[in-house]
């Protein structure tokens, strides 16, 4: 694995910052969101290694399988539940990565119909 | 069932405040947050602190929180991180989900310093992926180091806007697109934001920001049913307080943005104050807190605080009403016919309610909120109507004419959060 991808992992991240600073080197982890594999960095939340993955959707309501991804971050919305290691209905905004974690796209109420979209 | 001296529900700056100064009167606390760490709205803002004291002043925010947390840890002050408070009952009990578990939390004194949650409102394409609050856009600035698109929209105008705007810009993100109000924005694309457009002014962009400003989030108080008065400024009920910060309920105190405080300075000195007061602390030091309080308040939100009124006697709202900043959300979210391109957009989230299916409801006859609610399982979702009943009840106002200091909030009930039932099941015993 190449140093940038052990900093960075994936392309929406900010590496250098002029108030925080350099992004520090970090553990990679990996995990599997709908059968591919994705690098994410250690402590952080399932939904910042879908977003610097450029994966935006998490989710499809039951009205119409309309696609749903990161709202509020704070726990509230539930717009961001996805199954996480067969267990339905997990907050993807506030779930740490861990390594080896299988997470799907969420389709209605828990029920797993295979990958949104 | 655990005991504490006082419970102390938030670690934002208000929380913080009310440990530290309730420790300094020698009480004993239990300082309870749901986030991972202290802080509160703090820990994902950069921008540098001013109003609060010399050693933090200055500091960006995340660096302050941090700063925060140690003055905690040497007053002797544990703070139960990861853990929600999301009940607060008649015999004056919490209901806590921690991550061991669940438990009941009994408290001499509650202090409830829940803050605020982002303030939204419905627009065409707000439920894209992509769309998303501006607390949102920051936890993943700044504390995961993920921009939320590479070309970015920011929807309002004030403070938290232009806050925002800089953060975006300075973590390489390019801001494409501002609006004022939510009502000009369309957002569109397949499965996600591709486009966006700002009074027919169209960009490709890939996130959209909703910076509106923030709401407080009394939710345990309400639960707990104290008095509420409206506030004209903030267009929403807040708990009634006397001049310690103590509700309609005795021992329990509400501070900070949860009833409405304005900035930073306020939630910290309002903190300071219930604090002191739950601890029963002396008449001098409980003066010195009032004094440094009333220093803090702007003139603006002083007056707020005198026109706090049990909302069924107070008729004179209209006026302020009429001429609030959401007029044009309202306008365009009533207009009849071809121009509404709102009513199939959706009001609830959660429900996937239309604001035309709540249109519909008021046209049958709802009155309230929970009218509303019962007929159309708008705000009945996991979020407990924190991110819909405003625009609800700005609907009842306009299709009504009901003034908006009527129209009391949804009935809180327990649970407060979407917990898992393995935390009600070890309350029980
Ligand atoms: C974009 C932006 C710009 C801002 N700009 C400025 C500025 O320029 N100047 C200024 O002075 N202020 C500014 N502020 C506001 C300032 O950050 C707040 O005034 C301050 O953080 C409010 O403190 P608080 O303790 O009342 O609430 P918060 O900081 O919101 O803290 C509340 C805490 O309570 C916790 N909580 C809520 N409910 C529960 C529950 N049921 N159980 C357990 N824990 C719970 C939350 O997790 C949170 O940690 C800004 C805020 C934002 C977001």
């Amino acid at each position: 694995m190449d140093e940038a991808r052990s900093i960075g992992t994936g392309d929406l991240r900010v590496l250098h910052h002029p108030v925080l600073g350099d992004l520090p080197v970090s553990r990679p982890v990996q995990i599997t969101v709908d059968g591919q594999p994705l690098l994410a960095r250690e402590g952080e939340v399932i939904a910042a290694t879908l977003l610097a993955h450029g994966i935006l959707v998490c989710r499809a309501m039951p009205r119409g399988r309309e696609p749903r991804g990161v709202f509020c971050a704070l726990g509230r919305c539930t717009d961001c539940l996805m199954t996480v290691d067969d267990e339905p209905n997990v907050r993807a905004c506030l779930t740490p990565v861990r390594e080896g974690q299988v997470i799907w796209t969420q389709a209605g109420l828990g029920g797993w119909e295979g990958p949104a979209g | 069932m655990k005991t504490t001296g006082i419970a102390v529900i938030g670690a934002g700056p208000a929380g913080i405040a009310a440990a530290l100064a309730a420790a300094e009167a020698g009480a004993s606390i239990t300082v309870i947050d749901e986030n991972s760490a202290v802080g509160g709205q703090l820990r994902w803002r950069i921008a540098p602190l001013r109003g609060l004291d010399e050693a933090l002043d200055g500091l960006p925010a995340c660096r302050a929180a941090e700063t925060l947390r140690e003055r905690l840890a040497t007053a002797g002050v544990s703070v139960l991180a990861g853990t929600v408070a999301w009940g607060l009952f008649e015999d004056g009990s919490l209901a806590v989900a921690a991550p061991g578990g669940g438990f009941r939390l009994r408290a001499e004194k509650i202090v409830v310093a829940t803050g605020a949650v982002d303030l939204v409102l419905p627009f065409s394409g707000w439920t894209l992926p992509g769309v998303m609050t501006a607390r949102a856009a920051q936890v993943m600035l700044h504390l995961h180091r993920v921009l939320p698109g590479r070309r970015v929209a920011v929807i309002g105008e004030g403070r938290d806007a232009a806050e925002l705007v800089t953060d975006l810009e300075t973590a390489g993100a390019e801001v494409v697109l501002r609006a004022a109000d939510p009502a000009q924005v369309v957002a569109s694309g397949e499965g996600r934001v591709e486009q966006v457009s700002v009074n027919g002014e169209q960009r490709e962009a890939n996130a959209v920001v909703i910076a509106l400003g923030r709401q407080p989030d009394p939710e345990l108080a309400l639960q707990a049913q104290v008095d509420l008065g409206y506030s004209a400024r903030l267009g929403c009920h807040l708990p009634l307080r006397n001049e310690l910060l103590e509700t309609s309920r005795p021992g329990l105190y509400v501070a900070g943005e949860a009833a409405g405080a304005v900035d930073l300075a306020e939630s910290f000195a309002e903190g300071r104050l219930a604090g002191l007061a739950a601890a029963g602390a002396s008449p001098e030091r409980i003066t010195t807190a009032q004094e440094k309080l009333a220093r803090a308040r702007s003139p603006e939100r002083s007056a707020d605080a005198d026109r706090l009124r049990p909302w069924a006697s107070d008729r004179a709202q209209t006026e302020t009403d009429a001429s609030s900043p959401w007029t044009s959300w309202v306008r365009a979210a009533t207009a009849e016919g071809r121009d509404n391109s709102l009513d199939r957009v959706a009001l609830c989230r959660c429900e996937q309610v239309t604001i035309g299916e709540v249109r519909q409801a008021i046209e049958e006859g709802a009155l309230t909120i929970n009218d509303i609610k019962r007929r159309t399982r708008a705000g009945m979702g996991l979020c407990q109507g924190i991110f819909c009943t405003r625009a609800m009840a700005l609907l009842l106002h306009a299709e009504r004419g009901i003034p908006l200091s009527e129209i009391v909030p949804m009935t809180e009930r327990p649970p407060a959060r979407p917990i898992p039932l393995a935390s009600l099941v070890e309350i029980e015993e």
